[in-house]
C-alpha cells in the first residue's frame, strides 16, 4: 500500500504530485498490478487535501493506463503496463539530441534549458505555442 | 461535477443602521465544491454567510440557497444546511451527551450512530460538560453536530482560526471526508490563506464588504500574472488586462494583472503566480489606487 | 424540543421550586401554629364588624402577637418578581452567549424556537404564582376572617393579582433581554422596574381601578363597610378634614362642638369589590406582560442576526 506525501513548496500541483508518487511507487514495485490504491476518503483523511485533487490524480493516472477504477471497489493498479515501443523511444531520443544541439549552438545555458524543458512538459503548460 | 449551483446571489447586501457590511455581491457556489471566503475582519464574511443561512434578511438583492429562499423557505431549506457560527457556540452546561441529544430532537435527519462514533474517535467522554472541554474539543463537537446532520451545504465562520495546528488538520480533515463520502457543498470562511489551496477548490474574497474574486482556483491561478519589465506606465497594459498591483523601482516595474485572453506584449516578462500572491494582491486592493475602471465590479462565476 | 426547553430551563426552575419550598418551610409551620391560636382564642365568632371590648382585646392579642411574622410575609410580594425575573434567565442567557445561533440552523425555525422558549417560562410562571396563592391564603385564613381580603399584605397574595406580577415580571425581563442581550443587566433592570410598577400602581391605581362607594352614617359604622377598604371618611360638613383610625365612632373627631350628632362620610371599597378590583388589576399586569413578551418574540425574530 502506498502513502502518499505532499510538498507544499514544491511548486508541482498537489495532483500531480499523487500521479508521481504512485509513477515511481509502480516503477520500484512498491506498487504491483492489482494492488489497491487508497480510497479518496483515505487519502483525504491522511492529507487533508480536497477531493477533487484526489479525483483528478486518479482520473489521470487512469488516462495513462496505469491504473483502472472497478465502481463500487476503489482503484487498482492496472495488470499490464503500457509498453513503450523501442523504436519510438529511439526517435524520440535523436529528435531531442538535435533539440539540445541547436539549443547549445545559440548560447543557450543549461539551466535556462532545463527550464524550457521542464516548461514544455508541465501539462497545464502556461505558454502554447501561438 | 454537477451543473448545479449550491448558491446564488444577485445583488446583495445588508445593511446595518446606515453601514453596508455586504454590498454588490453577485456570485455562484458550483455544488460540490469546497469553496473559501476569505478577507479581512469586518470585511462582511460573517454577514454573507449569515445571510446564507437565513441567520439576517437582506437589505438588498437576492439570495438563493439549493434554490430555495433562506428566510422563506426556513423550515424545508434548514434540514439541508448546516452552520457552525464563529466561536462554535455550545450549550455549556450540558454535557456532551445532551447536546448530542439536543442536536437529535432538533433534526429530522439526524444520524446518531456516526455522531457518536465521531465523539468516541476524538476520544471525548460524553459524559463530560462542554465548558470543561479545550477550545479546539468544543469546535470538534460543534462540527460533529453539523455533520451528523448529513447536510447538503455546511456553512463554517472561520472555524479553525483559535484552533493549534494538529486540531486544525483533524477539523479540516473530518469535512474534506464527510465531502469525499457524500459531495456536501462547503463554504469556509477564513483569514488564513496559506492552507486553503490545499483544502479548496474555489476561492471567493471580500474586501470592503464587496467581492472581488469568485471562482475555481484553478482559473483564478491560470488567469493571473505577474508581469515584469524596465520602468514604465501601465497604461499600455491597463488597456486590455485588469491590473490589480504595481509597484515600481528606480528600473523596474512590476504588474500583477488578471489576464483578459494571453498577454501578447513582448516588452514584459511573464511569469506565474501563486495563489497566495494573487489573493494578498486583492486583499491589499484599492480601487482608486490601480486603473480597475470604476463599475467593473469583476466577479467571475464559474 | 420540549425537552430542549425544559432542560435549557432546568436549573431556573428548580431555583424557582427551591424559593418554593423555602416559603412552605416557613410558611406551614406558622400557619398551623396561627390557626391553632386562632382557634384557641375562640376568635371565630369575633368578625363582624362591631365587637364587644372582649373580643377587641383578643383580635389585639393575636395580632400583636404575629404581627413581626405578617410585617415580614408582606415582603413576599417581591416574590413574584423575582421569580419572574428569574425564569426569563435562560431566553436571555441564549442571546447573550450566542447559543441562539446554534438553536436557530438546526432543523426547526426561529418561530418554532420562540413558541417554545417563551411558553414554558409563562407556563412555569403562572404554576409558580398559583402555588403561592394557595399557601399564603392557607396562611392568611385568620387575618382574612378578621380583616377581611382587602388590606395591602393580604390583596397582594391571595387573589389572581400575583400571577399577572409575575408574568409582569417575567415579561419586563425577556423585553430587556431581547433588545440588550445581557442577562445580569436585564434582569436587575427588570426587578427596579417591577418594584417601581409595583408601588405606582399600588399607590395611585389600586383604589380607583373599580369605583369606591360612598356610606354616609352617624355613630357607628354599618355593616357593609365589614371588611372594607376605607379610602377616606370625612365629617359630614367638613370635607377638608381627614379622620384617620377607625372608622366612624371610633376614630379621632376634631369635628366643632354642636348639639347635632357627627355625621360621618366614608368613601369605601367594600369586600364584594375584591373579585371585580383583583381581576381589573390583574389584567393590567397580564395585558402589559402580553405586551411585552409579545414585543421580545416580534424583537427576536424580525431584528436579531
Amino acid at each position: 500500500m502506498i502513502e502518499f506525501h505532499l510538498d507544499s513548496r514544491s511548486g508541482v500541483p498537489a495532483y500531480l504530485q499523487l500521479v508521481q508518487q504512485v509513477r515511481q511507487a509502480i516503477r520500484l514495485g512498491i506498487l504491483r498490478p492489482g494492488d489497491q490504491l487508497p480510497t479518496v476518503k483515505e487519502v483525504v483523511a491522511t492529507l487533508t487535501i480536497n477531493p477533487n485533487t484526489v479525483l483528478h490524480a486518479y482520473r489521470q493516472l487512469d488516462l495513462e493506463g496505469l491504473t483502472e477504477g472497478r465502481r463500487g471497489v476503489g482503484t487498482f493498479v492496472a495488470e499490464s503496463r503500457p509498453a513503450i515501443q523501442a523504436s519510438d523511444l529511439r526517435s524520440l531520443r535523436t529528435t531531442l539530441d538535435r533539440w539540445v544541439a541547436r539549443a547549445r549552438e545559440a548560447g543557450v545555458d543549461e539551466d535556462t534549458i532545463a527550464a524550457l524543458f521542464a516548461e514544455a512538459i508541465r501539462p497545464d503548460s502556461v505558454s502554447r505555442v501561438a | 461535477m454537477s451543473e448545479q449551483a449550491a448558491v446564488r446571489t444577485d445583488g446583495l447586501g445588508k445593511r446595518y443602521g446606515s453601514t453596508w457590511a455586504l454590498r454588490d455581491c453577485t456570485l455562484e457556489i458550483p455544488a460540490g465544491s469546497v469553496t473559501a471566503l476569505v478577507g479581512p475582519n469586518g470585511a462582511g464574511k460573517t454577514t454573507l454567510l449569515h445571510l446564507l443561512i437565513g441567520l439576517g434578511k437582506p437589505s438588498a438583492g437576492r439570495v438563493e440557497v439549493l434554490g430555495l429562499s433562506p428566510r422563506r423557505d426556513a423550515a424545508v431549506l434548514l434540514p439541508r444546511l448546516s452552520f457552525v457560527a464563529q466561536d462554535h457556540p455550545l450549550y455549556r452546561g450540558l454535557s456532551i451527551a445532551d447536546t448530542l441529544k439536543l442536536a437529535r430532537k432538533l433534526n429530522p435527519s439526524w444520524d446518531e450512530e456516526r455522531a457518536q462514533a465521531r465523539i468516541e474517535r476524538l476520544g471525548l467522554d460524553p459524559h463530560r460538560k462542554v465548558s470543561k472541554l479545550s477550545g479546539g474539543q468544543q469546535a470538534q463537537v460543534a462540527l460533529t453536530l453539523a455533520l451528523s446532520k448529513e447536510p447538503e451545504l455546511l456553512l463554517l465562520d472561520e472555524p479553525v482560526a483559535s484552533l493549534d495546528p494538529l486540531a486544525r488538520r483533524e477539523f479540516l480533515g473530518a469535512v474534506l471526508e464527510a465531502v469525499a463520502d457524500t459531495q456536501m457543498t462547503v463554504v469556509i470562511s477564513s483569514h488564513i490563506v496559506s492552507e486553503l489551496e490545499r483544502v479548496c477548490d474555489h476561492l471567493i474574497t471580500l474586501v470592503d464588504s464587496r467581492a472581488q474574486l469568485a471562482g475555481s482556483i484553478a482559473e483564478i491561478v491560470a488567469s493571473h500574472r505577474l508581469l515584469t519589465g524596465p520602468r514604465s506606465d501601465a497604461a499600455s497594459v491597463a488597456r486590455v488586462h485588469q491590473v490589480i498591483r504595481e509597484s515600481h523601482t528606480e528600473r523596474q516595474t512590476t504588474l500583477l494583472v488578471r489576464a483578459n485572453g494571453h498577454v501578447y506584449d513582448s516588452c514584459w516578462e511573464q511569469h506565474e503566480v501563486d495563489l497566495e500572491e494573487i489573493v494578498l494582491a486583492y486583499l491589499g486592493y484599492r480601487p482608486g489606487a490601480n486603473r480597475w475602471e470604476a463599475g467593473a465590479q469583476e466577479v467571475v462565476p464559474v | 424540543m420540549t425537552w430542549v426547553a425544559w432542560r435549557l430551563q432546568r436549573t431556573e426552575t428548580l431555583i424557582t421550586l427551591g424559593i418554593l419550598a423555602l416559603l412552605a418551610a416557613l410558611l406551614v409551620p406558622t400557619g398551623i401554629n396561627m390557626a391553632n391560636a386562632y382557634h384557641h382564642l375562640g376568635l371565630s365568632s369575633c368578625t363582624g364588624i362591631e365587637q364587644g371590648s372582649a373580643c377587641g382585646q383578643k383580635i389585639g392579642d393575636f395580632q400583636m402577637r404575629f404581627e413581626s411574622l405578617t410585617h415580614l410575609t408582606d415582603w413576599f410580594t417581591l416574590v413574584p418578581g423575582v421569580i419572574g425575573v428569574l425564569l426569563a434567565a435562560p431566553f436571555i442567557f441564549d442571546l447573550e452567549h450566542g447559543t441562539y445561533r446554534l438553536a436557530w440552523t438546526q432543523s426547526i425555525t426561529r418561530r418554532r424556537w420562540l413558541a417554545s422558549k417563551l411558553s414554558l417560562p409563562i407556563a412555569a410562571a403562572v404554576v409558580a404564582a398559583g402555588v403561592m396563592i394557595l399557601l399564603i391564603t392557607w396562611w392568611r385564613t385568620p387575618d382574612i376572617r378578621l380583616d377581611g381580603r382587602l388590606g395591602n399584605g393580604t390583596y397582594d397574595a391571595v387573589g389572581t393579582v400575583a400571577i399577572g406580577y409575575t408574568l409582569f415580571a417575567l415579561g419586563l425581563a425577556l423585553a430587556l433581554g431581547a433588545v440588550w442581550r445581557r442577562a445580569a443587566a436585564s434582569i436587575t433592570v427588570a426587578f427596579v422596574g417591577y418594584f417601581a410598577v409595583r408601588i405606582f400602581v399600588d399607590t395611585y391605581l389600586r383604589d380607583h381601578l373599580v369605583a369606591p362607594l360612598k356610606a354616609t352614617f352617624k355613630g357607628n359604622p354599618p355593616a357593609r363597610l365589614n371588611h372594607a377598604e376605607i379610602l377616606s371618611q370625612t365629617v359630614l360638613g367638613h370635607p377638608h378634614v381627614h379622620l384617620q383610625g377607625p372608622v366612624g365612632a371610633g376614630s379621632q373627631i376634631a369635628a366643632p362642638k354642636g348639639a347635632t350628632p357627627t355625621v360621618f362620610q366614608a368613601v369605601y371599597q367594600p369586600a364584594s369589590h375584591f373579585w371585580p378590583l383583583q381581576l381589573t388589576e390583574t389584567g393590567l399586569f397580564v395585558g402589559l406582560a402580553v405586551l411585552l413578551i409579545a414585543f421580545a418574540a416580534w424583537w427576536t425574530h424580525e431584528r436579531t442576526v
